[in-house]
């Protein structure tokens, strides 16, 4: 955009006019189409669809689709199994928001200082995030089986062997899953995290030293409150995108020991195997509902805690 | 400037409508005239023909491949789908992605899965159908009275590998006659401090064959057939009585210490390593054993019974690797080379295909080669009385696996078991526009 100045001549509209004139004449509305086009092709329309389908009978089984009204979501809501992955899937996205933050804000503490070691520590820990998700899976699938890598460190410590099947508890491999998530994306947190540390100026925590505070109470007092910004980004990104966990989890339980980690894409993607199209499709709106649902007063509760800066 | 803000949307929406074009993808079909089968030798060069295969059956055509490029000319394509194959194929069906051929399940429920009367070619009046043994010929790739798949290896069947060096320490002298003698000598087994049967419920898929074999003798007199018109279901006392079962069965003590987390593999390497005397499988788990051993050895340590509540008759459940479909491309001279191309499978091709692959021969001018393993050719025998699974004859195929490994696990009762398949089974009949559901 232009910013020459209208300077005092005729009425100010005519000067609007005027600019608003050259504008479309240097940025043609249609010059949008490609990027419009393609932003309805690959997002409108498929969200549209995701809405569309959800009323139809669309299967692997015919080929006309009919719509069918609300006899898809009538049928989930009355079957146990929707609402209990529903509940799965925020316990694993919670957990996962929890320990992702944990270990990169501890991640960003530690490599805090601009040495070389944590140079190269930073990067090494950055690494698990540009992996493939279901290769870490299958990764620490083989490393916590009965007879994988970990049982067999621990029976070389103890002396004697050990069998742990970390997968294999119906309590805790929700748990251990999260765990593993949290594993491989802890590196993004922490250089968000870093980020949001080198943000806070030296003057503030030097007065803070200077008054007497000690590192823990700097941190408690100046330096986390400081940090909101970073803590509204990785919470949010953590929570809502762990919400959409599918790979990690396949890759490792495939929803089992007993349906306990069975996550709604996990259930989705079993439905529309099957041949349910219509009824994944179903599934897939009410994963999004609450995702929206739940994005909006959990982003503005942490924007909220931003009002101290 | 409104206007043509209007104009820009208004274009970018009908490019996109005609880019994805809002119709089910996967439909487009020729009609189906009764297919002509050309002579095996018609020359094809310059055709390419494509088969999808699962990572287990890829390697499968190979000597017919090889076979076939030389006397035609074609090229024929392998590609790999990868697991889970089905819902891979489903996926990009559904999509209007085709093959010439692929791998599939025979079954009615897989072959509805789909679509064949819109997406598959009939393989009525097949040339080879008159050569197939016994009653291998209406056994299996049948839907609506129409033909759609050609059987090239033998159908699996389920029923019990068990270790000779077990039962011969044991006390046991010969394989069970029935149900009863059959869980006698499981407590035989256990009370000589052994382990009766192994399952690996880590893996899931088998613990089905559990339930299943029970219902061998309902099936004998048409369960399926009132299951399918919604007349009986999972949760009546003949199905559920079967779970209720199976689940005595592991708190009494009779399975693996190691059944909640055992795999595939180390059911193999159990009834393999003498840990365990009995497995209740299907055919694959032969080709797991065959992995890590020679036929010698098979035949020594390794045998196969069928079992089912009243007698000895197995319970059929044609698997992917047993046969193909031929798809409705649209390209008329495609679609003849690929019936051409499993016309000479099972015809001039299949001496060698069974030679290549060491198994047992469905036709009765082809002999089964002598190095087929014993317990392979007993489980073939056996198809001659046998009866159809859940996957053969019910409309749909439930993941009653998933929620019997849930039972295994704890997490569902066997009435839960049931109620979770038969709700899924009602759903998927439903969908299919199935009388009754």
């Amino acid at each position: 955009m232009s910013s020459t100045p209208t300077i005092g001549r005729g009425p100010a509209g005519l000067g609007d006019r005027r600019r608003m004139l050259r504008s479309s004449r240097e940025h043609p509305a249609w010059f949008l189409i490609p990027a419009l086009a393609v932003l309805v092709v690959f997002f409108f329309v498929p969200t549209a669809f995701n809405f569309i389908y959800a009323f139809t009978d669309w299967s692997s089984f015919k080929s006309s689709i009919g719509f069918v009204g609300f006899d898809n979501i009538v049928a989930l809501l009355g079957n146990g199994s929707l609402l209990g992955d529903l509940r799965i899937t925020l316990v694993y996205a919670v957990l996962v928001a929890i320990f992702q933050n944990l270990f990169g804000l501890i991640l960003a503490l530690v490599l805090e200082r601009d040495t070389r070691i944590n140079r190269i520590a930073r990067v090494a820990f950055f690494v698990p995030v540009v992996m493939s998700a279901l290769a870490v899976g299958y990764i620490f699938q083989a490393l916590l089986k009965p007879t994988g890598a970990l049982n067999g460190i621990i029976g070389a410590v103890v002396g004697h062997p050990v069998s742990i099947a970390w997968l294999g508890s119906t309590s805790w491999t929700i748990v251990v899953v999260a765990l593993i998530h949290a594993w491989k994306w802890m590196g993004l947190s922490m250089l968000i995290y870093l980020a949001g540390l080198k943000t806070i100026s030296e003057d503030v925590v030097e007065a803070a030293r200077l008054d007497g505070a000690g590192w823990w109470s700097s941190f408690r007092l100046i330096r986390f409150p400081l940090l909101a910004p970073a803590i509204t980004f990785n919470v949010a990104t953590a929570l809502l995108g762990s919400m959409n966990g599918f790979d990690i989890v396949q890759a490792t339980t495939q929803g089992g020991p007993g349906g306990t980690t069975e996550l709604l894409n996990i259930f989705i993607f079993r439905t529309f195997g099957q041949g349910l199209f219509a009824q994944a499709t179903t599934m897939s709106l009410s994963l999004f509902l609450m995702v929206a649902i739940l994005a909006f007063p959990v982003i503005r509760f942490l924007r909220k805690r931003e009002d101290v800066l | 400037m409104k206007n043509a803000w209007k104009a820009a949307t208004v274009l970018a929406v009908a490019t996109a409508l005609v880019l994805t074009g809002c119709s089910d993808p996967g439909t487009s079909g020729t009609s189906s005239a009764p297919a002509a089968w050309p002579a095996q030798n018609t020359k094809l060069k310059g055709t390419t023909l494509t088969i999808w295969a699962a990572a287990n059956s890829n390697k499968t055509p190979a000597s017919v491949i090889a076979g076939f490029e030389k006397l035609t000319g074609a090229t024929v394509k392998v590609v790999t789908i990868p697991d889970p194959y089905e819902q891979g194929v489903q996926t990009k069906v559904a999509t209007g992605d085709k093959p010439d051929l692929a791998f599939w399940q025979p079954t009615g429920s897989e072959l509805t899965a789909l679509n064949a009367s819109t997406n598959l070619q009939t393989l009525d009046g097949a040339p080879w159908l008159s050569s197939y043994a016994g009653n291998l010929k209406d056994i299996t790739g049948l839907l609506g009275g129409k033909r759609y798949a050609a059987l090239v290896t033998t159908p699996a069947v389920e029923g019990v590998y068990y270790n000779k060096t077990i039962f011969a320490k044991d006390g046991i002298t010969s394989t069970p006659k029935n149900w009863d003698e059959f869980i006698a000598d499981a407590k035989k087994i256990k009370a000589a401090g052994d382990v009766p049967f192994f399952e690996m419920g880590g893996d899931r898929w088998a613990t089905q064959w559990w339930v299943q074999v029970q219902l061998a003798d309902a099936a004998k007199t048409g369960l399926w057939d009132r299951v399918n018109s919604n007349k009986e279901k999972f949760t009546d006392p003949t199905m559920l009585g079967a779970i209720k079962n199976y689940q005595g069965l592991i708190k009494d003590g009779y399975f693996n210490s190691d059944i909640k987390t055992a795999t595939f593999i180390d059911q193999g390497n159990a009834l393999l390593g003498g840990k365990a005397a009995m497995a209740l499988q299907v055919n694959s788990f032969f080709g797991e054993l065959q992995a890590s051993s020679d036929t010698a050895t098979l035949d020594k340590t390794i045998g196969f019974f069928p079992i089912s509540p009243s007698g000895n008759v197995s319970t059929f459940i044609p698997d992917q690797s047993n046969a193909l479909v031929a798809f409705k491309t649209g390209d008329a001279q495609r679609e003849a080379a690929a019936r051409q191309f499993l016309a000479y499978w099972l015809g001039d091709g299949y001496a060698d295909f069974v030679k290549a692959q060491n198994t047992v021969s469905l036709e009765t001018g082809v002999a089964t080669p002598s190095t087929v393993p014993s317990a392979l050719k007993d489980a073939a025998a056996s198809l001659g009385d046998s009866v159809g699974s859940m996957q053969a004859l019910a409309v749909a195929n439930p993941d009653l696996y998933i929620n019997l490994a849930d039972m295994i696990q704890g997490t569902k009762t066997p009435e839960q078991v049931a109620q979770v398949t038969q709700d899924q089974f009602a759903q998927l009949a439903k969908a299919q526009g199935v009388a009754g559901f």
